[in-house]
């Protein structure tokens, strides 16, 4: 028989929550929540029941992040404790909703409640980089969609320097892993993007994505952040809050790279469509040089043609002055016999002087018989 | 491995698209056009080749699961 100790009653309590402590150093109960009510503003306190049983939950409001009204069936990671008034509660560290229509009902609280807050305004969203070399990926490594998620990125692109932090992605612990991944790679800035990744799953394995600790510290990462998380029709708070939505893991991959058999394909093609411009600009300049050479012809004939038209115009004015021209209509040309060639002699004759008049048919010899002086206004 | 060949992916490609713009521009010459043809097709070939081999580095940094 065992010896009988005897404890004060503190010594009775601490003993007890020591071995509370011992006998469950992590506690998971699911239950439906009842008599929830937040005091002073600080701390949460509510009974977790089934059918036959209740026990009294307790936990500061920092921890409550996510909606919780009665009736809602929950997920809570706790320590047990015996109070110093003697009543057992449990200390709550994580709490879940359970089941679709709990999660949707938190999901639509909290979402209007940080929609007003403007955490999902569009003009927050950052663009992902381009031309991107470091990707932090926060994820489980063992699971489906992050080995999708690199197997996609490796058949797409490569170069990249991809530094993953592996994180629970559903549970009660996983929120809290997640936002700690985030702070690591905010503080150590070392990556361009971070891609949070999750493959399918139930609505209960997708809750953690609308906790709201991992929302804000999603929206608050100075980092962008990429989000594929589940499949397509899947919506999760985090999604909002992230910069860039991908449907899914997969998608994910895509949006962060272009796909090198594209870029590949397109490679290939410039060799024909440089050689394809060149032949179009020399058949533009074949053309452009037939167009100035007809112009030059052109030009050239209009030249000759104001040559031509110039010529017989002083043609017409040469002839004229033709002195046949001027006997052909009827008047004749006296000269000096005396001294022939000086035109003075020919405006000052004297009587009895020699002359020689010339006419279209004849040229005559004469004498001057008499002179008489004209006015030269007389023309 | 030559200079151009150590330059990012991006920056070449970036480079390729200057290179190829240049025969849609006003700058366009017949003159050049041989020597530009030909350098931007070998930068073509260059990055194809380098592109079929690039490869991703992965490694993970931390595992928060064992906190």
């Amino acid at each position: 028989m065992k010896p009988e100790i005897k404890f004060t009653v503190s010594e009775f309590v601490e003993v007890c929550n020591q071995s509370l402590e011992y006998a469950f150093t992590g506690i998971i109960i699911e239950g439906e929540v009842a008599s929830f009510k937040i005091n002073q503003g600080k701390w949460v306190f509510f009974d977790l029941k089934d059918a036959d049983s209740s026990v009294n939950c307790f936990m500061p409001l920092d921890y409550l992040t996510v909606p919780i009204t009665d009736g809602m069936k929950v997920q809570i990671r706790a320590t047990a404790k015996l109070t110093r008034w003697g009543k057992f509660s449990l200390t709550v560290r994580n709490i879940l909703p359970l089941g679709e229509g709990n999660i949707k009902k938190s999901f639509e609280l909290l979402k209007k409640k940080l929609t007003d807050e403007g955490l999902f305004d569009s003009s927050k969203k950052r663009p992902l980089p381009q031309d991107l070399t470091k990707v932090g990926v926060i994820s489980s490594t063992a699971a489906a969609g992050y080995i999708d998620f690199l197997k996609i990125l490796s058949n797409r692109w490569g170069g990249l320097q991809i530094s993953t932090i592996n994180t629970q992605v559903q549970g009660l612990q996983a929120a809290e892993q997640i936002i700690q991944a985030l702070e690591r790679f905010n503080q150590q800035a070392k990556v361009e993007v971070i891609a949070i990744l999750r493959g399918g799953g139930s609505a209960d394995d997708l809750a953690v994505f609308n906790d709201e600790k991992l929302v804000r510290a999603i929206a608050a990462s100075r980092i962008p952040v990429l989000t594929g998380i589940g499949h397509e029709i899947d919506e999760s708070l985090a999604d909002l809050a992230a910069d860039v939505r991908a449907s899914t893991p997969s998608n994910a991959a895509e949006r962060l790279t272009p796909d090198r058999r594209a870029v590949a394909l397109q490679l290939k093609s410039i060799p024909k469509r440089l050689s394809t411009r060149i032949l179009e600009q020399v058949s533009l300049l074949r053309g452009q040089n037939q167009s100035r050479i007809s112009d030059l012809g052109h030009e050239l004939k209009h030249r000759f043609e104001q040559a031509r038209e110039r010529l017989q115009s002083q043609l017409k004015i040469l002839n004229s002055l033709n002195p046949e021209t001027i006997l052909r209509q009827g008047y004749a040309i006296i000269s000096s016999k005396a001294s022939p060639g000086d035109s003075k002699a020919v405006t000052s004759f004297q009587t009895g002087d020699p002359i020689e008049i010339t006419t279209l048919s004849q040229t005559i010899t004469a004498e001057v018989k008499y002179v008489k002086q004209r006015s030269k206004t007389n023309f | 491995m030559s200079n151009n060949a150590q330059k990012p992916i991006s920056k070449r490609l970036a480079e390729l698209d200057v290179a190829i713009e240049w025969f849609y521009g006003e700058d366009f010459s017949l003159d050049q056009a041989l020597d530009k043809y030909q350098a931007a097709v070998k930068l073509a070939q260059d990055i194809d080749q380098d592109l079929a081999k690039m490869q991703n580095q992965v490694e993970v940094i931390a595992d928060f699961t064992k906190a």
